[in-house]
């Protein structure tokens, strides 16, 4: 009995011993993974570059490592012992995910030196004191560096907020109204007919309004079949701003710094999201298509008229048409958001990503300047056309208008001019509780579970209870 | 005990302690985790003005009770006792189809239920059996969305009852299942008197285990309609609100209490339960005591 008292015991011992191992270890597990990257040495910077969409976006990133080259040879002129080492990461989540990790590696210090996002984070992310606050104003940081000096005027004011230039814009695009030339012809529309629709969308003499009705034509004649007439982007996205906006929405004050709603804009924005599915244009069951399916819809002549961005284009012609951009030139028109209100200008909506450098306490890195030199070499020229090209995004800089390789691209030098009436999401850090709002009514109005009217109130109360003072009810 | 005390508080009341903490604070994208400050009951009194409180609350209630009736108990229970009268290895087989949806990763499972209630031509349904009956064809999600979340759900929920009830089915003694039969008892019969009334505390356990699972459960409706159609669930409500909102301005203090509110309604559902199920009993010492 003793000796069996006697194993047990060992045994029991044993037992408390593993358990209080596997204890600790579970207890430093975090600390383990937490425990991160031992800095480099003295004299070799590595400076993180962060950003997501690889694919044909992926030079957004990947330009970093060779600028990181030239910035070497400048630092080696200069006599310094400094060596950058650039390292970049291209996130393969949604944007959503993308922000969460950047601020949650900001808040714990590990934040990358840069940071590559919509220009709205800016807001957000500035009043969090992850971002640095590049220059006070516009003639500041143009005199820093040759390459920001060559950045569109216009794309300044997407990388602004409270009097400060926080970030340098790295891309921008448009998001215009497609239409499907060779089904237009098949309508009965002439060849000056089609050519001259971009005009009437820009100057306001063909509304959203005529677009249904030619929609609804199409789906008449048995050009489209039922649903097809109208395809809008199928998921939320900034895209629906413009509509908001094309029959007279209003969604930011500056002199006040507040977000603005309309509810007279918003109710026609809705009816018309309604319209759209009590035409036949658009199908009922519609949002929450999958993209794959969207995209070979409405690149293979199944759809009249869409609405998406410029960087599809590149998408298009390399994973859904076959041809590529020469079919995609052939069928495929574009032009202005036309405007809700006739008369009254088309619009689109640029949503420029911008470099962003984190501040010391967010990225636990000092080189701040390097992070602005390094960024200034990524702005080139030539490599921004790079990523211009093969992206289908437009360039940002003054000099790719005389610039032969981007020239060359037919698609984005006959986009360019979109950016002449073009429009900004605020820079403001509650945007996104108020575009929520927006977007899930607007969802609720076009499914038929509310009326436009319905619907707009409850965005409206929404809002009011979610922004409190930051929302100005028109 | 003592390593096991440590573990539940460190990772189970810690978490709830802290959750509850940031509820009563202003934190989000803005403020940081530095610059926070109290708030007192404000996010509270926010969830209660909310104009989408009610509907979520009413649409999380109703996601959580046909789940758990038709897929999590009713299908487990249902497959169990069924698998259970069939020879072994077909029962057996059966068992393991019902496993491929909790095997399969979320994402892909999801994907393939998109491409099934797809429109005409890429869905299977609207191509293979609409299509040709000549039936109209539309994208099946968007106006079935609640049907489709608890469908998508309930495929991956029912296994994990399936195998307890399986277990406890197979625990019954033979002797009494046997006599059943002796007795007379047909298959219904011997279901409602002899398996179900001996599976009171797999039971228990499953409806209250799955109940908490679900409420806090969203990853599946995320994928599949990320709450658009009136699929918002609470979860979901304070997953966006939190840590998902698609301009990157998190909103940590609303969205815990919003959790906050979510750990109450399992605390009440586990107190109703346990006296639903007469726990008391359940665990009460027998009264002889086996050999």
């Amino acid at each position: 009995m003793q000796t069996i008292d006697f194993i047990l015991h060992k045994e029991e011992i044993m037992l408390k011993k593993i358990s209080t191992i596997l204890l600790v270890l579970l207890l430093l597990l975090p600390t383990v993974f937490a425990g991160g990257k031992k800095e480099e040495g003295p004299r070799t910077v590595t400076i993180n570059v962060w950003t997501r969409e690889g694919d044909t976006n992926h030079w957004r990133a990947d330009l970093a490592t060779e600028a990181a080259e030239d910035l070497n040879a400048q630092l080696i002129a200069e006599g310094s012992d400094i060596t950058v080492v650039a390292e970049p990461y291209i996130d393969g989540g949604d944007w959503g995910g993308f922000k969460k990790k950047y601020a949650l590696s900001a808040d714990s210090g590990k934040a990358p030196l840069i940071v590559i996002s919509g220009h709205e984070d800016i807001a957000t992310w500035g009043a969090a004191g992850y971002i640095e606050s590049l220059a006070s104003s516009v003639d500041e940081i143009k005199a820093s560096s040759e390459q920001f000096a060559d950045v569109k005027a216009n794309l300044w004011e997407s990388a602004s907020s409270k009097g400060q230039i926080w970030g340098i814009p790295q891309d921008t695009e448009a998001r215009p109204m497609y239409f499907n030339k060779t089904l237009l012809k098949q309508m009965g529309w002439s060849e000056k007919e089609v050519e001259a629709l971009p005009s009437k969308m820009a100057d306001g003499s063909f509304t959203l309004y005529d677009m249904l009705h030619t929609a609804a034509e199409a789906v008449e004649k048995g050009i489209v079949e039922p649903g097809y007439g109208y395809w809008h982007r199928p998921k939320k996205g900034g895209d629906f701003l413009q509509f908001y906006v094309a029959f007279g929405g209003e969604y930011y004050d500056a002199a006040s710094d507040k977000l603005v709603i309309n509810k007279e804009a918003l109710i026609k924005c809705y009816q018309f999201q309604r319209d759209c599915v009590e035409m036949d244009v658009t199908p009922s069951s519609y949002i929450g298509t999958e993209w794959n399916i969207w995209h070979d819809v409405v690149s293979n002549n199944k759809a009249l008229f869409f609405n998406g961005g410029t960087w599809m284009w590149a998408d298009w012609a390399k994973n859904y048409v076959e041809g590529g951009e020469a079919t995609l030139f052939k069928n495929i028109g574009y032009g202005y958001e036309p405007s809700g209100i006739r008369n009254v200008k088309g619009i689109t909506l640029s949503h420029p990503l911008v470099y962003l450098i984190s501040t010391e306490e967010a990225s636990g890195s000092s080189n701040q300047d390097l992070a602005e030199r390094l960024i200034s070499l990524m702005t080139t020229t030539e490599r921004n056309t790079r990523h211009a090209v093969e992206s289908g995004h437009l360039g940002i800089l003054d000099s790719q208008d005389s610039y032969a390789p981007y020239l060359a691209s037919k698609f984005l030098s006959s986009t360019g001019y979109l950016l002449d009436n073009n429009i900004f999401q605020p820079n403001h850090p509650m945007y996104g509780i108020w575009y929520d709002s927006f977007w899930d009514n607007l969802v609720s109005a076009e499914q038929g579970e509310k009326t436009p009217q319905k619907a707009a109130e409850d965005a409206i109360k929404v809002m009011k209870l979610e922004l409190e003072d930051q929302i100005i009810i028109k | 005990m003592l390593p096991a005390a440590v573990l539940v508080v460190l990772y189970f009341f810690l978490p709830v302690i802290l959750t509850i903490g940031i509820s009563f604070t202003d934190m989000s994208s803005v403020t940081g985790f530095s610059n926070w400050k109290f708030n007192g009951i404000s996010n509270y009194v926010k969830i209660f003005l909310h104009p989408d409180s009610l509907r979520i609350f009413t649409s999380t209630m109703f996601y959580v009770a046909c789940t758990l009736c038709f897929f999590n108990v009713g299908m487990g229970l249902l497959v169990s006792v069924l698998a259970y009268h069939l020879p072994k290895k077909v029962g057996g087989f059966f068992k393991s189809l019902w496993l491929l949806p909790r095997i399969t990763p979320a994402v892909v499972y999801v994907l393939m239920w998109t491409m099934i209630a797809a429109d005409a031509p890429y869905g299977i349904i609207n191509q293979h059996i609409f299509a040709p009956l000549g039936l109209p064809t539309s994208n099946l999600i968007p106006n079935n969305a609640m049907f489709f979340c608890i469908l998508v759900n309930g495929y991956i929920g029912a296994s994990f009852g399936m195998i307890i009830f399986s277990s406890a089915i197979e625990s019954i003694s033979k002797d009494i299942m046997t006599s059943s039969l002796v007795d007379g008892a047909g298959f219904f019969n011997r279901v409602r008197y002899i398996i179900i009334p001996q599976l009171r505390w797999p039971l228990l356990f499953v409806t209250t285990y799955q109940t908490l699972s679900l409420l806090t459960s969203f990853e599946s409706i995320m994928l599949l309609t990320d709450g658009n159609f009136q699929t918002e669930v609470w979860a979901l409500w304070s997953y966006h609100k939190a840590l998902n909102n698609y301009y990157g301005n998190f909103q940590y203090g609303f969205g815990a209490a919003l959790s906050g509110v979510l750990v109450v309604v399992g605390v009440v559902f586990a107190i109703i339960y346990l006296k639903f199920f007469k726990f008391g009993e359940l665990v009460k010492e027998p009264l002889i005591d086996e050999m």
